[in-house]
C-alpha cells in the first residue's frame, strides 16, 4: 500500500483537499481533519472489521523496566537493567523484553501518556474508560462512572454468531464494566483456565453429564411447556419477547459452529498452543486470538501483579519476561495471519512507576511506587506504524516532555481504530448527554 | 471535580483555541481583509432596539446553539463556547462579542460576522445551516450586530413568566395544531415569543412538536408533554390523544371499585377512552402479591390452601399474612439497600455491616417513613454504632450528600444545577449550592482512610463551616428549595432544619416521592417515571392518583405497611396483564399489570425454594437467602448475570434491569445450577422416590414453579416424561424447562 492507512481507511491525502493543509501543517491537520470528519457524522464505514485484544496490566507496570530504559541515570534511578537494542536502530528496550525487542519493528511504543490519577482505583478508570473518575477514590477502589471501552465497543459495534462482542478473561478489569450502557454491555467473563485440559467456557456449553442429545430434548421439553401469552403488538412493550429473542440469541450461541470453534482451544495446533506457553496467560492469548477470529471485537485480558512496591526486579525476569514472550507471540501469530492488519493489541496499566527506587518499610526488597507522570504503552496492529516511540520521557524518565497525550488521547485511538467516532454522544440514564470521550483528538503519531 | 478549577483552565484553553481559528478562518474566509474593514453603506437602522438577553440569547438557544452536544459543553465546539442552554449571559456576550477577537461579530459587515456565515452554512459549520438568510432570524441577529451587539439594559422590563397555550390539549390521531408561546414583562407587556423559544416533546410518538411550534398527534393514542423553554423559563403543554370510538359512561360506572386507588385510575382511562383487564386469576393474584410484598414464591401448599379458601375477604387476610412475615424487611430493606448501600472499599466492611443491619432493623420494625429518613439525614455518632452515620462516612463531599439526599427523598434532581442551570427545571446553581450548604457542617473524626478502613468515624454537627459556590466562590447559606436563605447560630444543627423541612406535611415532594416509589415497587412501573424524578417536565401519568396516595401516606403517619397494603388491595394491583382491545397501547395508566423480570436476589432465591436448595455465600450463616445479603461484594455468579447494583459503580444505586442472553444462558447451563438439579438431596430425585401417582408429581412441579396447578393439556405432555423409563430424570427434565421459561422469571 503506497499510503498509510488507519483502520477507518481515511487517507492523509484527505484533508487536503480542505485547503487547510498548507496552511497549518503538523499534527494540527489530522485534528483539524479529525473535527471536520466527525462534525459531518460518524466516520466512513469501515470496510474490514477490526477487534481489540487489551492486555490490561493492573497494579501499573515499570516504564524503566519495560520500554523507556534509563541508562544513564544515577544507579538510585536506573536500576538493575541494562537498555538492549531492538530490530529497529535507536530503539532501546529493557534488557527482559528480549522476544519484544526482535519484532519492535511491528509495534509502536508510546512513552508519553500520562494523567494526574496517582492510584489504583482511579488511574484504572481513568485508562480504560478515558475519563477521570468524578470524585476521588482511594488505591482499592474498583469503581465505574463512564463506560469502558470493551462496553463502548459492544454498544456500537456488536459481534456475529451470537458471540457476545466484549470478553474479559478471566475477570472483569476493575473499571471494565458498561456503566450506563446497561448489562448487556458487560464483559462476558470466562474464568476458567484455558490451559486446564477440561477448559469450557461458562454457560455456553453444555454441563457436563448431560449428553447433546438430552440437551435438545430439555429444550424442546421448555417449548412446549412454555404457554405463556405472548403480546405481539408491539405498543403493548410486552418485555417477554424481548426475554424470546434472549433465548433465541442463546440458543444460536450454544448451537453456533463459529462459536464452539473459537471456544474450542483444544483443536489448536499443539506448535501454537505450546508457542503460546502453556500457562493461563499464555492460553488466554490463544483463546483471545480464536474469539478476534470468530469477529470478537474486544478481548481484554486482566492480569494481576504489576504493583511492584517490592521485589521489583526478580519480578521483571520472572512474570515480566513471561509476559512479553506472549505478547511478542500473539503479535507474530497475528501478523502471520494477516490479522494485524485488522487486530489492535494494547499493553498497558494504569501508571508508571517512580524514578527512585525504594524500600516499602518492613522490606528489604527495593520497589517502585505509583507515578502517573510517565507511562509506557505498547501499540500494534490496525494500522500502527511499527518500529516507531512517540514522545519521550525526560532523561531520568520522571515525566513525560515530549508529544504528551492523556488517556482520553489513547481511548480515542483506540475508538477510532474501531471504526468508532470518538465524538459520539451517548445518553445516560437520566437523559444527558455524555461524551464518549472528552478530548477526542487521537495520538496522531499511531494513526499511520 | 472542583468546578471552578475546570471552568478557569477551559476558558484559557478557549481563549487560545478561539484566537487560532480566527487566524485561520480570516485567512481562509476573508482573502479579501480590507472588505472586512470597510463600513457598508446604507445599512438601515433596526425599528426596534434588538438586544442580547431579551433576543439574541433565546434564538441561540432555539436553534440549540448553546445545547449540550454543540457549542453549550463545557469545552465548546471548535473554539466557541457558549453556557448551557444561556444560563450565563456575561459569559455568552464575552464569548461572542470579546473572544477571539471580536472574529464572531463584526459590527461593520454584519453579514461578515462569523456568527451569521456559519449559521447560515456560508462557511462549512459541523452544526450545518440552522436558518437562511432571508428568515427573521437571521434579520434580527444581523440588526443586533450592526446596532452594536448591545447587552439588554439592567433596567429593562423583567421577563416573569413564560406561557404556552393552550396548555392541555385533546387531539385525534394525526391531528396537528400550532402552539403560541408568550413572554410575560414587569412591565405588564406580553410579547409572542412562539418563534424563539424551544421546544421538546417527552414522547415524540405520542406528538411530536416542530421547530416552530407546531403540534402534531402520532398515529397512536396516548399523551405527551410538550415542553417549552424560553429565557430559563419552562411551560409545559400536556397533550392527550383518547382512543378513537366512544366508550358507554356505563361500562366505567360499572367497574370494580375496591378504594379510592380505582376511582382515580379509571377517571383517567376514561379520559383516554381506554377499558381495563380483565381480573388476574386467582392464583396469578396469589404468586403477585407474594413476590411483590415478601419477594418470594408461595409454596404448593400455600398456594393449595389459598385455592380452596373460600372466604370473601381471603385476599385481605393474606396480605395481612405477608405483611407480617420476616421476609418483608428483607425483602424492602433490600430495595433500600440499593439506594444507600454504600461501596465497602470506601467505607470499610464493618461499617457496610452496619447500615445495613440498621435498613433491615427499620423496616422489620415498619419504622414510619419520616423518622427513617429524619434518622437518616441528622445522623450522628459512630459509624460502628450508628449504622445510619455510614451514608456520610460514604459521601463526605458536602456538594455530593446534598444531591444524594435531595434525588433520594424529595425527587428532585439537582445534579445538573451543580455546574448549570437545571436544563429542564427551574433550578438554579443557588438552589443547589443552598440546599447542599445544610450539609457544610458535618464534622467527621477518625476513620482511616479506605481501604485500610478499620477505624471507626465519628459524624457530627461543627458549630462552623461554610460550602462555597462553584462558580462565584462566595459561601452559601442554608436555603430550602423553597424558602429563603438561613442564617444559622452555631448552636443550631442545620442538618436538623433540613429533616424538619422534609418531613413536614407541607413539603410538596417528601411524601410522594416515596409514594410512588412504593407504587412502582407494587405495581413494576411508577405513575412518575423514573420514580426519583419530579419536575413539572417530566408529569405524572395520574397525577391526582399520586397526590391522593402521598395524602394517605401522610394520614397514616408514613406507615409504609398500610400504603403497600392500600395499593395491593385496589382492583387495579389485581389485573391481568393481558390487554384487551382498548387497552393494548397502554404502558404507564395501570390499565393492566405491568410484567417485570425478578430481581437477581428474588429469582436466585426462588430457583434455590423451587429446588429445594441452599444458596452458599461468603461472610453469611447456613441457610440465608439471597434477599439477607448484607454487601454486593458476596461472591454470586448468578447475582451478577443476573444484574444487582454494582459496587464498583457510583452512583451504585443503579439496578440493571435488563434481559440479557448470558442470564439465560446461565439458567439453561451453569454448571453450579446443574448440579443443584441432579443432586440426590435436590427436589426432583426426592419426588422421582416418592410413591405419589405421577399426576400428583406433576402437579408439584407446577406449583412449585409457575404457581398454578397445569392445565389439562400440560398435564398430558408431561405426564410421559415421569411414566416411562427414568422417573427422576424425567422430573429433572421438567424442572429444567419450566425454570427456563418466562413464566418463572417475570412477575406476571
Amino acid at each position: 500500500m503506497a499510503l498509510h492507512r488507519n483502520c477507518e481507511g481515511m487517507k492523509r491525502r484527505d484533508c487536503l483537499s480542505l485547503g487547510l493543509g498548507a496552511l497549518l501543517g503538523g499534527g494540527f491537520v489530522d485534528a483539524l481533519r479529525l473535527r471536520s470528519v466527525a462534525s459531518e457524522g460518524k466516520p466512513a464505514a469501515v470496510t474490514r472489521k477490526t477487534s481489540c485484544i487489551l492486555f490490561w496490566l493492573d497494579g501499573g507496570p515499570s516504564h524503566f523496566e519495560t520500554f523507556d530504559p534509563k541508562p544513564d541515570a544515577p544507579s538510585e534511578i536506573r536500576g538493575e537493567f541494562q537498555p538492549i537494542e531492538t530490530k529497529v536502530p535507536g530503539m532501546f528496550f529493557s534488557e527482559n523484553m528480549r522476544r519484544l525487542s526482535a519484532i519492535s519493528d511491528k509495534f509502536s511504543i508510546v512513552r508519553s501518556v500520562r494523567h494526574d490519577q496517582n492510584n489504583h482505583g482511579a488511574g484504572n478508570h481513568y485508562m480504560t474508560t478515558g475519563a477521570p473518575t468524578r470524585i476521588p477514590v482511594s488505591c482499592g477502589a474498583f469503581v465505574s462512572f463512564h463506560p469502558s471501552m470493551g462496553s463502548v465497543v459492544s454498544h456500537e459495534r456488536g459481534a456475529p454468531h451470537g458471540l457476545p462482542p466484549y470478553f474479559s478473561l478471566p475477570d472483569m478489569s476493575r473499571s471494565g464494566g458498561p456503566n450506563f450502557l446497561g448489562a448487556r454491555h458487560a464483559p462476558f467473563v470466562v474464568g476458567d483456565d484455558p490451559n486446564s485440559e477440561s477448559f469450557r467456557v461458562r454457560d455456553v456449553t453444555i454441563p457436563n453429564g448431560l449428553d447433546d442429545g438430552r440437551a435438545v430434548s430439555r429444550r424442546d421439553l421448555r417449548n412446549t411447556m412454555d404457554s405463556m401469552l405472548r403480546f405481539q403488538d408491539r405498543a403493548a412493550g410486552d418485555p417477554v419477547l424481548g426475554a424470546d429473542q434472549n433465548y433465541q440469541q442463546a440458543v444460536s450461541l450454544i448451537t453456533s459452529e463459529e462459536a464452539k470453534k473459537a471456544f474450542e482451544i483444544q483443536q489448536e495446533p499443539k506448535e501454537i498452543r505450546e508457542a503460546y506457553g502453556r500457562s493461563t496467560l499464555g492460553q488466554q492469548a490463544l483463546l483471545a486470538r480464536r474469539l478476534v477470529e470468530a469477529g470478537v471485537p474486544f478481548v481484554t485480558l486482566n492480569n494481576g501483579g504489576w504493583d511492584h512496591h517490592s521485589n521489583i526486579f526478580p519480578a521483571f525476569k520472572g512474570q515480566g519476561q513471561k509476559l512479553e514472550a506472549v505478547v511478542a507471540t500473539l503479535i507474530e501469530d497475528l501478523a502471520q495471519r494477516g490479522m494485524l492488519d485488522t487486530t489492535l493489541v494494547l499493553v498497558m496499566g494504569e501508571f508508571g512507576r517512580t524514578p527512585q527506587i525504594s524500600k516499602l518499610p518492613g522490606s528489604n526488597t527495593p520497589g517502585r511506587d505509583h507515578w502517573s507522570n510517565a507511562i509506557s504503552v505498547l501499540v500494534a496492529g490496525c494500522g500502527t506504524p511499527g518500529g516507531q516511540v512517540v514522545g519521550a520521557t525526560d532523561r531520568y524518565g520522571y515525566t513525560a516532555v515530549e508529544n504528551i497525550y492523556g488517556p482520553e488521547n489513547l481511548v480515542s485511538t483506540v475508538y477510532r481504530k474501531l471504526g468508532i467516532d470518538p465524538d459520539t454522544i451517548l445518553y445516560n440514564t437520566t437523559g444527558r448527554p455524555t461524551h464518549l470521550v472528552s478530548d477526542s483528538r487521537p495520538i496522531v503519531e499511531l494513526m499511520g | 471535580m472542583n468546578l471552578r478549577t475546570q471552568r478557569g483552565t477551559t476558558t484559557a484553553s478557549r481563549l487560545r483555541f478561539g484566537l487560532f481559528c480566527s487566524v485561520v478562518l480570516v485567512g481562509v474566509l476573508l482573502p479579501d481583509s480590507s472588505q472586512a474593514n470597510e463600513p457598508v453603506a446604507g445599512e438601515e437602522k433596526p425599528a426596534a432596539l434588538v438586544t442580547f438577553e431579551n433576543d439574541v440569547q433565546p434564538l441561540l438557544t432555539r436553534f440549540g446553539c448553546n445545547s449540550g452536544p454543540c457549542h453549550g459543553k463545557s469545552r465548546g465546539q471548535n473554539g466557541f463556547a457558549l453556557s448551557l442552554l444561556g444560563f450565563d449571559s456575561d459569559f455568552d456576550h464575552d464569548s461572542l462579542v470579546q473572544s477571539a477577537r471580536g472574529r464572531r461579530i463584526s459590527t461593520a459587515a454584519p453579514e461578515m460576522s462569523a456568527l451569521l456565515q456559519k449559521a447560515t452554512g456560508k462557511v462549512p459549520h459541523g452544526g450545518g445551516v440552522r436558518f437562511s438568510v432571508d428568515s427573521p432570524h437571521y434579520k434580527l441577529l444581523r440588526d443586533w450586530i450592526a446596532a452594536g451587539a448591545p447587552r439588554t439594559p439592567a433596567d429593562a422590563p423583567k421577563l416573569l413568566r413564560v406561557v404556552v397555550e393552550p396548555s392541555t390539549r385533546s387531539l385525534a390521531p394525526k391531528e396537528s395544531t400550532p402552539l403560541k408561546v408568550y413572554a410575560e414583562y414587569s412591565d405588564g407587556n406580553r410579547r409572542d415569543v412562539t418563534d424563539a423559544s424551544a421546544f421538546q416533546s417527552n414522547d415524540r410518538t405520542i406528538a411530536a412538536i416542530s421547530g416552530e411550534g407546531l403540534l402534531e398527534a402520532g398515529p397512536v393514542p396516548g399523551e405527551a408533554a410538550i415542553m417549552v423553554r424560553y429565557m430559563g423559563h419552562i411551560a409545559v403543554c400536556a397533550v392527550t390523544i383518547p382512543l378513537v370510538g366512544t366508550v358507554p359512561d356505563e361500562a366505567y360506572a360499572a367497574l370494580p371499585r375496591n378504594n379510592e386507588i380505582d376511582e382515580f385510575v379509571w377517571k383517567k382511562l376514561k379520559l383516554l377512552g381506554m377499558l381495563p383487564s380483565a381480573p388476574a386469576s386467582e392464583s396469578t393474584f396469589h404468586r403477585r402479591v407474594f413476590l411483590r410484598i415478601i419477594g418470594r414464591l408461595p409454596s404448593p401448599e400455600e398456594t393449595r390452601a389459598y385455592l380452596a379458601d373460600t372466604s370473601p375477604d381471603k385476599r385481605a387476610q393474606l396480605v395481612d399474612r405477608l405483611l407480617e412475615r420476616p421476609e418483608y424487611g428483607d425483602f424492602w430493606a433490600n430495595k433500600w439497600a440499593d439506594l444507600l448501600r454504600p461501596n465497602p472499599f470506601r467505607v470499610g466492611m464493618k461499617a457496610t455491616w452496619n447500615l445495613d443491619a440498621w435498613l433491615r432493623g427499620a423496616f422489620r420494625d415498619n419504622m414510619p417513613y419520616d423518622e427513617f429518613v429524619r434518622e437518616l439525614v441528622t445522623a450522628s455518632g459512630g459509624t460502628y454504632r450508628n449504622g445510619a452515620t455510614v451514608i456520610f462516612r460514604d459521601r463526605p463531599d458536602t456538594v455530593e450528600i446534598g444531591s444524594s439526599v435531595s434525588q433520594l427523598f424529595l425527587g428532585v434532581r439537582l445534579e445538573c444545577a451543580k455546574c448549570h442551570h437545571h436544563p429542564f427545571e427551574v433550578w438554579s446553581q443557588d438552589d443547589f449550592y443552598g440546599f447542599a450548604s445544610f450539609f457544610s457542617r458535618v464534622g467527621h473524626v477518625g476513620g482511616l482512610s479506605p481501604p485500610i478502613s478499620g477505624a471507626e468515624e465519628i459524624i457530627f454537627t461543627k458549630r462552623t463551616g461554610q460550602l462555597l459556590h462553584g462558580r462565584t466562590g462566595v459561601p452559601v447559606l442554608p436555603k430550602t428549595l423553597t424558602g429563603a436563605s438561613l442564617t444559622l447560630g452555631p448552636d443550631e444543627d442545620p442538618r436538623e432544619i433540613l429533616a424538619a423541612w422534609m418531613t413536614d406535611d407541607a413539603n410538596p415532594y417528601f411524601a410522594k416521592v416515596m409514594a410512588n416509589r412504593v407504587w412502582a415497587d407494587l405495581m413494576g412501573v411508577g405513575i412518575v417515571e423514573p420514580v426519583d424524578d419530579m419536575r413539572a417536565t417530566n408529569p405524572a401519568s395520574n397525577e391526582p392518583l399520586v397526590n391522593f396516595l402521598a395524602q394517605e401516606f401522610k394520614k397514616e403517619h408514613y406507615d409504609i405497611k398500610k400504603l403497600v397494603r392500600k395499593i395491593v388491595l385496589s382492583h387495579v394491583f389485581m389485573l391481568s396483564s393481558i390487554p384487551k382491545e382498548r387497552n393494548v397501547t397502554d404502558i404507564k395508566n395501570f390499565s393492566r399489570y405491568y410484567r417485570q423480570r425478578m430481581r437477581a436476589e428474588v429469582a436466585l432465591d426462588a430457583v434455590n425454594d423451587v429446588l429445594g436448595t441452599e444458596e452458599k455465600f461468603a461472610a453469611m450463616p447456613p441457610g440465608s437467602r439471597a434477599t439477607q445479603l448484607w454487601t454486593h461484594r458476596a461472591s454470586s455468579l448468578f447475582l451478577d448475570t443476573f444484574g444487582r447494583p454494582d459496587p464498583n459503580q457510583d452512583p451504585p444505586c443503579e439496578r440493571m434491569s435488563d434481559f440479557t442472553t448470558p442470564q439465560v444462558l446461565h439458567l439453561m447451563n451453569s454448571p453450579q445450577l446443574n448440579a443443584k438439579l441432579s443432586s440426590d438431596d435436590a427436589r426432583p430425585a426426592k419426588l422421582a422416590a416418592s410413591t405419589e401417582p405421577n399426576e400428583k408429581l406433576i402437579e408439584e412441579v407446577f406449583l412449585l414453579i409457575y404457581c398454578r396447578l397445569p392445565t389439562a393439556d400440560e398435564m398430558n405432555r408431561a405426564l410421559p416424561l415421569v411414566a416411562a423409563g427414568d422417573r427422576r430424570k424425567g422430573l429433572e427434565d421438567l424442572f429444567w424447562a419450566l425454570l427456563n421459561t418466562p413464566e418463572f422469571l417475570f412477575v406476571d
